[in-house]
């Protein structure tokens, strides 16, 4: 297929107008949305320090690599070279850990700044970073807080959002987080908040099903009634992990093969939504990178008409 | 978190069947407190050396409840921590200068593995200059340190033994170390330049006069004037100081440390 030819010959980092061509050629390329540029990303995963070696020596072939973009957000040294020569090779596509949409304060002049221009380095086609709260007066967490549920911090989140967008002049997708406790204040149920601050902002989803299923069983809802109010022409990219089971809560941990129930809602998700850009997250106790990349393609049982090389 | 601000919780987020609205915070409070004594231990490995595991863990919580994070970056997370031993000696006595000197050095570390480099300036360009004239910019990935310890040996000591990274390239935890390092002061300071040459960072020892001189050129001075600051206490023939000053700067040259 030509779009085959596009991911594996990349030569250039600005791949938008090419794969868009693919797209329109190829009839069995579905939906691509404004909020993912219209464009098909097939299985990615993240990039990691620990496959640095292998990517660059043995160039595997990757549909793309998802990079934090908090860790590239510096003036010079090794990140910065290591991803010039990733972004020769391979489609590179930003997920940010620290814009916290849902602060109450507005986003950061200067971290903006820094993405903007990250964003220009890497050609990223849309970004993505969490619905959540981090800091307040000053002081960060590094933690991605659970919000209240309520109408005005819809309109903050929209508004910090929005400010964002304008800024960094491509589609923002904002990430539902799993989360641990619930607050009093909340005036609706996590679903009708993202689907208000969506609509506000006028933003993609990043849609991790992992999360999902970790929060319906922390507050005991449905995973498939969160899924099923999603709106699916906002969601940019689905992503998907693994967590881990303690006694009396599940935690988001990223260091384990995903579970059977989280395939499960992937595959309500892709029936829902179509073939969409798919990224498997595996952040602690990483493995090697074929078996990363192994547990990422097993995404392609889902996918309609992949045609991404198998595992 | 205190069991006395389970009202407080109770107050902002509801419990579940399994979980009090205590308990639920402190899944939260736990994972921060984690995140954050990872990631300074992690940039100040050689400083846990130094203190052992215990005592940098009581030094790593008061300074994150002090301080906390101001910044957006984990990198930056350790920045006030070399100002905070010199405030609180009482978390590293009665190793405080040993420890400040560890700590300065890996600060420096973590500079020069990432600040910008700009461009160098061409070799014709500075030969043509008259030196009353010519002023030298330093690239902001180096780092001029006066230490009372060899810090440098004692890094590459730990390096060998697995206690600090090769590289921030990789980020694999320590392991936990049950004893402490030291190293004994050293007569005379010595003068560290922690650098960055192919995307690696690397300990230099420099001549007081090369520090000296280097410094000068850092805050401002003409090359006449950071030469005559340098060597403004030293008793070598005139002879003997032009060879070093080419000696040094041709070296300085090769690291590419001067910028325009």
């Amino acid at each position: 297929m030509a779009i085959a030819d596009c991911r594996l010959n990349r030569d250039s980092h600005s791949p938008q107008v090419s794969n868009r061509q693919s797209k329109i050629d190829n009839p069995f390329f579905m939906p691509a949305n404004r909020f993912n540029a219209f464009t098909e990303y097939g299985i990615g995963i993240g990039l990691r320090i620990p496959h640095y070696g292998q990517i660059l020596e043995k160039k595997p072939v990757v549909d793309w690599f998802e990079i934090i973009s908090e860790n590239y957000l510096v003036d010079g040294g090794r990140a910065l070279h290591v991803l010039d020569q990733i972004l020769e090779q391979y489609r590179v596509i930003q997920h940010g850990v620290s814009m916290y949409f849902g602060n109450a304060a507005r986003p950061n002049r200067g971290h903006l700044r820094k993405l903007k221009g990250l964003v220009k380095r890497t050609g990223t086609p849309w970004l993505s970073d969490h619905l959540c709260w981090g800091s307040v007066g000053g002081r960060f967490t590094h933690d991605l807080l659970p919000m209240p549920y309520t109408w005005e911090a819809v309109e903050w989140t929209a508004r910090n959002i929005r400010e964002v967008q304008d800024t960094v002049g491509i589609p923002v997708a904002v990430e539902n987080v799993s989360s641990y406790a619930e607050f009093h204040a909340s005036e609706m149920t996590e679903w009708e908040f993202l689907g208000e601050v969506v609509e506000r902002a006028d933003c993609g989803i990043l849609l991790d099903v992992n999360n999902i299923y970790v929060s319906s069983k922390n507050h005991d809802f449905d995973p498939y009634v969160y899924l099923d109010a999603v709106p699916v022409e906002r969601v940019a990219q689905i992503d998907i992990a693994g967590h881990t089971q303690y006694e009396r809560y599940l935690l988001d941990t990223h260091d384990h093969p995903v579970l059977d129930p989280v395939w499960k809602i992937y595959a309500h998700a892709i029936g829902r939504i179509g073939r969409t850009a798919t990224l498997l997250e595996w952040d602690d106790r990483i493995p090697s990178f074929d078996e990363v990349h192994a547990e990422a393609l097993k995404a392609n049982r889902y996918l309609p008409h992949a045609n991404t090389i198998a595992a | 978190m205190r069991p006395a601000n389970a009202g407080i919780a109770e107050r902002f987020i509801k419990p579940n069947d399994r979980l009090s609205a205590f308990e639920r915070l402190q899944i939260y409070n736990q994972q921060y407190w984690w995140r954050l004594l990872g990631a300074l231990g992690e940039d100040f490995r050689g400083l846990r050396a130094v203190l052992g595991e215990g005592k940098f863990e009581k030094l790593a919580v008061a300074y994150l409840e002090a301080c906390g994070s101001h910044s957006w970056t984990l990198r930056d997370l350790g920045s006030r921590l070399v100002a905070f031993l010199a405030e609180r000696p009482e978390y590293t006595c009665p190793r405080t200068d040993l420890a400040l000197d560890v700590a300065r050095v890996e600060w420096a570390r973590v500079l020069a593995f990432d600040d910008p480099e700009k461009p160098t300036p061409k070799a014709e360009q500075i030969a043509q200059t008259p030196p009353d004239r010519l002023r030298l910019q330093l690239q902001p990935y180096l780092n001029l340190l006066e230490l009372g310890h060899p810090v440098d040996e004692l890094m590459r000591k730990l390096k060998r033994t697995g206690a600090v990274a090769v590289s921030n390239a990789v980020s694999i935890a320590a392991p936990r170390q049950r004893e402490t390092v030291s190293i004994r002061r050293s007569r005379a300071p010595i003068h560290l330049a922690v650098h960055r040459a192919n995307f690696s960072v690397y300990y230099q020892r420099l001549d007081p006069e090369a520090f000296r001189l280097l410094q000068a050129l850092r805050s401002g001075a003409t090359l006449a004037d950071a030469c005559a600051t340098a060597f403004a206490e030293n008793k070598k023939p005139p002879e003997q100081i032009a060879t070093d000053i080419k000696e040094w700067f041709a070296r300085w040259m090769e690291f590419g440390w001067f910028s325009r």
